[in-house]
């Protein structure tokens, strides 16, 4: 059974004047224990779909889907209340920009202290006070913070970027959830603390089977980590696959231009030769192109890309596109064939 | 080929007062000389706080050396020389959104640096950013709209193009290339080669990864707590790192390359 499973959720921004599509028709199904990948450039709706999962975006967007289901409880069916207290209890959050999402006027082991669960503590409010001191130091422990006295009484702004972004995975662990979704966890960090980072969410899905939901905007930084990887694009849905089938056999044409830009992946390219890359620059909410938005800066493009092209499955690897790199034999139409 | 810049035991440090006004000195740069020819790139990586950016901004001419010397071909470059400096080495920064002024027009905006260091007339200026706008890939008339009317790797090509419009010689990148999406970074590094072969630039590439690095530059520099730990070739340093902090940045950005193939 699929932890989440997400079908064609669209995300529409409400306007006076007209409505904008940010999201557009895109599917994510997620198992449990699996970290799954999601890569887009700036402006493709991915930050907008964690939030929307999470249930945190507000009024001004509308939230559309044909099925949104969560362990096999379809959420959709449930009033607002009910879906808000079971997504808090199984799902966390972590957002990029640690420092920022801190409060920094209370120290970091108040922050601590107060997302563990009331239910959990037991006693007198001396005792419960005792145990949520206790729990704070466990949970600090856990993302290998050692000294957890001097962590507990400082502020955010005097821990460096990388503590508090394990003070953050601390947080979004109090409450044991079953998936968590980083925000992109290390933007803006040194590749040391980085790979810190990344090593210890890999041990927490390993030891503990928690499912990790990685966003990023580049794809050769979290392709070491990941089982899947979804690939989304101006807000909508590209590819989505194993990170074996998505960086070796890439069928869109904008995750092999992603995969042939990255110099780092391309050991045998010679230095200072020029890199592959796709003309035009990302467009922008107001005037996104219609059918496949990749069209104008596509090199297959043809005339059928002015209508948005349909998922088509083939072994796990599905892929949004008329045209793919290696041309897809429908299973329907070979069986004619033999037939 | 004669070098283009040369530095030599170039060092940089604060000075602190403290409650008894005595001086304390804290060391930024330990002694560092290098040198760079025309055409190449040099890279230079460390840890926060290796002082790579303090050496990008001494460079630069943004803050005072507190000994050492700067030879631009040949010629040193004294404290105050700032119009020489500002003409022949120029500096791109990682945040374009931010470095450009929001309340003036592209064409302002690099007009500025031709009315402060060139005799030319309005007319000739105006010519001038028009070329450079095409050259680094935009258009002519994109000169009359504002920064904010821009995304974010066109702002970038705009700090490229005020960096270029004076012909300079050697060209700065503070981790110019961290902030863009992948598919706008490649555009730019391509653009940024084609110049290099064009106008004979120079660059001292500031960045984290290491991929990039691997790609564009010739030469690298590798700082750790404000000294040099090893330099020397790109492709040999990366294949064979001697020393520790090397090693070390090294093995970090290798875990993140390729999948691992699994069972």
């Amino acid at each position: 059974m699929n932890l989440l499973d997400i079908r064609n959720l669209s995300i529409e921004l409400v306007n006076e004047k007209q409505n904008i599509l940010a999201v557009d028709k895109v599917s994510l199904s997620m198992k449990e224990g699996e970290v799954r990948g999601l890569v887009g450039e700036s402006g493709s709706g991915k930050s907008l779909l964690a939030q929307a999962i999470v249930g945190v975006l507000d009024e001004k967007w509308h939230v559309h889907a044909d099925r949104f289901h969560w362990r096999g409880i379809d959420l959709l069916r449930l009033s607002i209340e009910e879906r808000k207290a079971l997504l808090s209890r199984d799902i966390a959050m972590i957002f990029q920009e640690p420092m920022a999402c801190l409060d920094p006027t209370n120290t970091v082991g108040e922050q601590i202290a107060e997302a563990i669960d009331t239910n959990s503590l037991s006693g007198f409010f001396w005792q419960k006070q005792k145990q949520r001191h206790e729990g704070a130091i466990k949970l600090l422990h856990k993302v290998g913070i050692k000294k957890h006295s001097a962590c507990l009484n400082s502020y955010p702004h005097q821990l460096t970027e990388a503590l508090c972004q394990r003070v953050m995975i601390a947080i979004a662990l109090a409450r044991r959830p079953i998936l968590l979704i980083a925000d992109e966890p290390t933007a803006a960090m040194e590749n040391t603390n980085q790979s810190q980072i990344f090593r210890l969410l890999a041990s927490l899905n390993q030891l503990k089977n928690m499912s990790i939901l990685l966003i990023s905007h580049d794809l050769e930084n979290i392709t070491h980590w990941t089982n899947t990887i979804t690939v989304m694009y101006s807000g909508q849905f590209v590819e989505a696959g194993t990170t074996e089938q998505i960086f070796n056999k890439p069928l869109h044409p904008y995750t092999r231009a992603l995969v042939d830009s990255s110099p780092s992946a391309n050991f045998h390219l010679p230095a200072k030769s020029r890199l592959m890359t796709l003309p035009g620059s990302i467009p922008i909410l107001q005037h996104l192109p219609i059918g496949c938005r990749l069209g104008p800066r596509c090199p297959r493009a043809q005339q059928d890309c002015v209508k948005a092209p349909s998922v088509t499955n083939f072994h796990g690897h599905k892929v949004s596109c008329h045209f793919p790199l290696t041309p897809i034999k429908s299973p329907r139409k070979w069986l004619k064939g033999v037939c | 080929m004669a070098e283009l810049l040369k530095v030599k035991a170039l060092s940089k440090s604060y000075q602190q007062r403290d409650f008894w006004l005595r001086k304390s000195i804290i060391p930024v740069l330990e002694p560092i000389s290098f040198s760079i020819k025309a055409h190449k790139t040099l890279a230079i990586i460390g840890e926060t706080g290796s002082g790579k950016s303090t050496l990008a901004r001494v460079l630069v001419g943004a803050e005072q050396a507190s000994s050492g010397q700067i030879f631009l071909n040949g010629q040193l470059l004294q404290d105050g020389s700032y119009k020489q400096r500002c003409q022949h080495i120029r500096m791109i920064f990682q945040d374009s959104g931010t470095t450009l002024n929001p309340s003036l027009t592209i064409l302002q905006l690099l007009d500025e640096p031709l009315k402060l260091n060139t005799p030319f007339n309005e007319k000739k200026r105006t010519e001038l950013i028009r070329t450079t706008l095409q050259k680094v890939g935009l258009l002519g008339d994109h000169m009359n709209f504002y920064p904010h009317m821009f995304s974010g790797g066109q702002k970038q090509r705009i700090s490229l193009a005020r960096a270029i419009i004076l012909q300079p010689q050697v060209i700065i990148l503070d981790e110019a290339l961290a902030a863009l999406d992948p598919s706008l970074r490649s555009q730019m590094i391509n653009l940024l080669l084609d110049l290099q072969q064009q106008m004979g630039l120079a660059y001292i590439l500031i960045s984290h990864n290491l991929g990039i690095i691997r790609h564009f530059s010739d030469d690298i520099l590798v700082l750790s707590q404000g000294s040099v730990v090893e330099t020397g070739k790109t492709l040999e340093v990366m294949k064979n790192p001697q020393h520790k902090v090397t090693q070390k940045l090294l093995m970090n950005q290798n875990f993140q390359l390729k999948p691992v193939k699994k069972q």
